[in-house]
């Protein structure tokens, strides 16, 4: 057996055999020579290629809050649901849990994913971040998050136009969103990781840039006056089914913007239903002539001159006189009246006649010191400086119908700014939308007498008799002017719209706050002392209770008790 | 005869071969760590539970070393007797894979016969079936084989039978595999020369015909040489495999932190266990797996040599044979893996994730072992 054996040893073949072995394996040892070190840089750039993500982290935006620090635009973290239909499992048990979660039919999730051309569909955008983890923990292939921040504005429509609004990618279009973005939005940071092929990440290799967040903001409005004044507005512009409207309150003191209100509105949460004219704040955006409120102006001219006293007579008889080759009329002829009185049943005429009096420019250059025709400094996107002409040639007609309020246009906020002439003494406030905390110098433009004699005659206004009357208060003295424009269009004034303003002051003794009421077309009555002069009471009344003024008509009050 | 080896090794020092039971334990620990490594997150995904992989090979190793060591026990005889018997169940089985509603089908291939919860893949029973059938064939017919074409034939024709039947399946990983040890072990038992050169022609102006008549049947076979072309359809597995290589280095990413295993590379359990392999552990971890296979290699076919010198011509066919086996699936898997030969599913041996290939591999040391034992039994005058 052993010498049969030997004889089909074939040494040559087991040598052969075995040396094919070696070098095959010789072979293999430097592929894998050449593939992990020689071939190194290419491979590992390939694989970075297919692994490596740099993924943006998002900023937070900063929060609005009103004076008091309560919130009127804060940034949530949210999570929105996207698919990838080509990795999606249409097979996964778990989504009809999926759906339940989302609350969406199965048959929609299911008809999503057969888009397969598409790489990224977004089931729900702004899912809250526990209803989120729930879907993440349901670990269905294709199913994937994505941070985000969903902006909320706790306060809707009260304060939407203020506000403004953020578009989906986090940046401010309108308003205090647009106007402070840059101070709002962070910087987004970035990072980079490495990625599975479902796209979970597995591990962050390093972070190139940290979010930066963004600051808040505190605005100057108080969310409590916000409101009353939203209401109220509201309530007039229903009840007199006028076209839109508009309310600023400001401090007094600091000239801060306690409230700034305008209807119609939208909800910024829910924007998708809003007109975009509604997006306009009015109050800051839109002129308007403002009419008799003016006249203000005009007797703080005439007292400012210094021919004039509250008490000096003017004879406004036969309530209608001509100036150049137009008429001026008062609708009820009032007679022979003191400068007071001019002011009190608000006569064209006398006012005419009074500034006709004065050299021509008087007038034109105290409501340009007023800040007329200048932009307030609000700082708001959009504001209009309103229209007004100091260098032309105009004959007298164009000047009295200034006295009266014609021939200028000017916003809500740029009146109420005027107006602080007559709490301040002579001096008038910059206007803010930020909370202020300095104390604020006004710029005096006009005497101190003339503007505290204008005090009184603004009281007496609202006196009974008077054509503020209706925007009188139980505990508070308040001073003001009504006025009812007619609305200029094309060719002339429409003789069927008007614009009912009112802004007044109170409490008189000591001012603390203006409030402006602008209404524009009201259809049942049109008159401010029937439409605007009630808002007044309501919203001054209000909003000094909420600031704590202590009532200074105690007279008032005794009566009423008594009553 | 039948006597065990552990019993006796008081008295007699050495009555196993050292080397490949070490190269052996080392490939079996290395692949059920790596097998730990690249399942957990697959496993995880696909049965929301992690050890699904891990566990049923760690039960698939646990039975394949008793097996083993039941084995140990088995005259070689046995085998040789048996080898019509195995060759004949094992037709069978390719046979019933393919009828449906008994064959398991994955990816495409029916490949799997389940027994209540275990799946046994046929074509790794019929690969060692055919190699001891074979080497019970060359002593059978010796003369014939060395002799006669008939002899060089008859063998071709039975390896026909079960390649056209693992082909419907498809495996033809394994139908390389098996023709390729079958026509080592012929050519070590002396068939003609002119048989394997005629067959290497014939094989040639195969491949020469196909790449005239039909470029693109050519082009597919070749794809696999330049993958970054194709590289997110036909290349991608390929360019993920190259990817770990690269990613690997010297020294590696370190244990279970391979990137390409998470889902980038898909068979990282299994086919592709050994680019995983390299992307943690490093081109170090590559050659130490490639010198555990070579010296399980060079050991079994000293093994042989041995079983040969004493005339112990069956023994020495069979070592040659799962020498063979062993060697050129791992060479393939790896020529695979990193891109030198096409794509086609074959295990790495005692490594990759897979049941049947990891209890067949046990089944086939431990007839190294025996094979080994009985030759220094017959050595020392015991035989």
């Amino acid at each position: 057996m052993i010498d049969r054996s030997e004889k089909y040893l074939y040494t040559w073949r087991f040598i052969f055999l075995s040396s094919i072995l070696f070098l095959v394996g010789a072979g293999l040892v430097w592929r894998m020579l050449d593939l992990t070190v020689i071939d190194r840089a290419f491979l590992k750039q390939q694989g970075d290629a297919r692994t490596i993500r740099t993924m943006v982290l998002p900023a937070y935006r900063g929060m609005i809050t009103d004076r008091n620090g309560e919130p009127l635009a804060v940034s949530t973290p949210v999570d929105s649901i996207w698919i990838n239909p080509q990795d999606f499992d249409v097979q996964d048990q778990d989504i009809p849990q999926l759906a339940k979660l989302l609350n969406l039919p199965v048959n929609s999730i299911k008809a999503l994913a057969k888009e397969q051309k598409k790489g990224f569909i977004y089931l729900k955008r702004g899912v809250e971040p526990a209803l989120a983890n729930q879907i993440k923990e349901l670990d269905i292939s294709g199913v994937y998050l994505q941070h985000e921040f969903h902006r909320y504005y706790p306060e809707g429509e009260v304060a939407s136009h203020l506000i403004g609004f953020t578009n989906i990618d986090d940046k401010g279009q309108e308003g205090i969103e647009l106007a402070y973005n840059d101070w709002l939005q962070g910087s987004p940071g970035k990072k980079r990781v490495i990625q599975d092929r479902m796209g979970h990440i597995v591990e962050e290799v390093a972070k190139l840039q940290d979010p930066r967040p963004g600051q808040n903001i505190v605005l100057s409005i108080d969310r409590r006056i916000q409101y009353i004044a939203h209401r109220e507005l509201k309530k007039a512009i229903e009840q007199h089914h006028a076209a839109s409207g508009s309310i600023v309150v400001l401090d007094t003191v600091t000239g801060e913007v306690l409230g700034m209100v305008n209807y119609p509105t939208y909800d910024p949460n829910v924007r998708h239903q809003a007109r975009t004219e509604n997006y306009r704040n009015r109050a800051v955006t839109d002129v308007f002539e403002p009419g008799s409120v003016m006249k203000a102006f005009s007797i703080a001219t005439a007292l400012e001159s210094g021919k004039y006293s509250p008490n000096t007579v003017v004879d406004t008889r036969p309530g209608s006189m001509m100036v150049g080759d137009n008429e001026v009329r008062d609708v009820h002829p009032v007679g022979v009246v003191d400068l007071t009185g001019v002011l009190k049943h608000s006569s064209n005429v006398g006012t005419a006649k009074v500034i006709l009096s004065l050299p021509k420019t008087d007038l034109v250059n105290f409501l340009h010191r007023l800040g007329f025709g200048n932009l307030t400094g609000s700082d708001f996107p959009g504001e209009s400086p309103g229209v007004l002409q100091t260098n032309v040639t105009w004959g007298p007609f164009v000047q009295a119908t200034l006295a009266f309020g014609y021939s200028i246009s000017a916003t809500p906020l740029q009146l109420a700014r005027a107006y602080t002439v007559f709490a301040t003494g002579g001096k008038l406030l910059p206007v803010s939308l930020l909370k202020v905390n300095a104390p604020v110098q006004g710029v005096p433009v006009l005497k101190p007498k003339a503007a505290k004699q204008m005090l009184t005659m603004l009281e007496a206004v609202m006196e009974s008799g008077g054509s503020g009357a209706a925007g009188q208060m139980e505990g508070y003295r308040a001073a003001g002017k009504t006025g009812t424009a007619r609305v200029a269009t094309r060719g002339g004034y429409d003789p069927h719209r008007h614009i009912a303003s009112f802004i007044g002051l109170a409490p008189v003794t000591r001012p603390r706050l203006i409030v402006a009421i602008v209404i524009v077309d009201p259809k049942k009555s049109y008159y401010s002392a029937q439409v605007a002069a009630p808002i007044f009471s309501q919203v001054m009344n209000d909003s000094l209770r909420i600031l704590e003024v202590p009532p200074d008509n105690v007279a008032l009050v005794e009566k009423q008790k008594e009553v | 005869m039948s006597l065990s080896l552990w019993t006796r090794r008081a008295a007699v020092p050495m009555l196993y071969d050292r080397w490949l039971l070490l190269a052996s334990v080392g490939l079996l620990s290395i692949g059920i760590l790596m097998v730990a490594s690249t399942s957990i997150v697959i496993s995880e995904r696909q049965f929301h539970e992690p050890f699904h992989y891990l566990t049923r090979q760690v039960v698939f190793l646990v039975g394949g070393l008793i097996a083993g060591l039941v084995l140990l026990r088995v005259d070689m005889e046995f085998w040789q007797k048996t080898g019509g018997i195995w060759l004949i169940l094992s037709l069978f089985l390719l046979t019933a894979v393919l009828i449906p509603g008994i064959g398991r089908t994955v990816n495409g291939s029916t490949r799997w016969i389940a027994f209540g919860p275990v799946a046994l893949q046929v074509s790794e029973i019929a690969k060692l079936s055919v190699i001891i059938y074979l080497a019970g064939y060359l002593v059978r017919r010796h003369e014939e084989v060395r002799l006669r074409m008939i002899g060089f034939l008859k063998p071709m024709f039975i390896l026909s039978i079960a390649a056209v039947l693992l082909l419907k399946e498809p495996d033809f990983g394994a139908v390389v595999v098996m023709f390729a040890t079958a026509l080592g072990m012929m050519f070590l038992a002396g068939a003609r020369l002119w048989q394997f050169i005629a067959l290497l022609i014939a094989v040639g102006a195969a491949v020469g015909g196909l790449a005239v008549s039909s470029h693109y049947r050519l082009a597919r076979l070749t794809a696999f040489l330049d993958p970054w072309a194709n590289q997110y359809d036909s290349g991608y597995q390929l360019t993920q495999s190259l990817i770990a290589f690269g990613r690997g280095g010297w020294f590696g990413v370190g244990l279970g932190e391979s990137i390409q295993k998470l889902f980038y590379l898909p068979e990282a359990h299994t086919d592709f266990l050994f680019a995983v392999l390299t992307e943690e552990w490093g081109l170090m971890g590559a050659l130490i797996v490639i010198i555990l296979f070579a010296i399980f290699i060079i050991r079994s076919f000293q093994i042989g040599r041995q079983a040969q010198h004493q005339g112990n011509l069956f023994n020495a066919y069979l070592a040659y044979g799962i020498g063979l086996w062993v060697g050129l699936q791992a060479m393939i898997n790896i020529g695979v893996n990193s891109g030198v030969l096409p794509t086609k599913g074959l295990t790495l041996p005692f490594m990759s994730s897979g049941g049947s290939s990891l209890l067949v591999n046990c089944i086939g040391l431990a007839l190294l072992l025996r094979i080994d034992h009985e030759t220094r039994w017959r050595k020392l005058g015991l035989g």
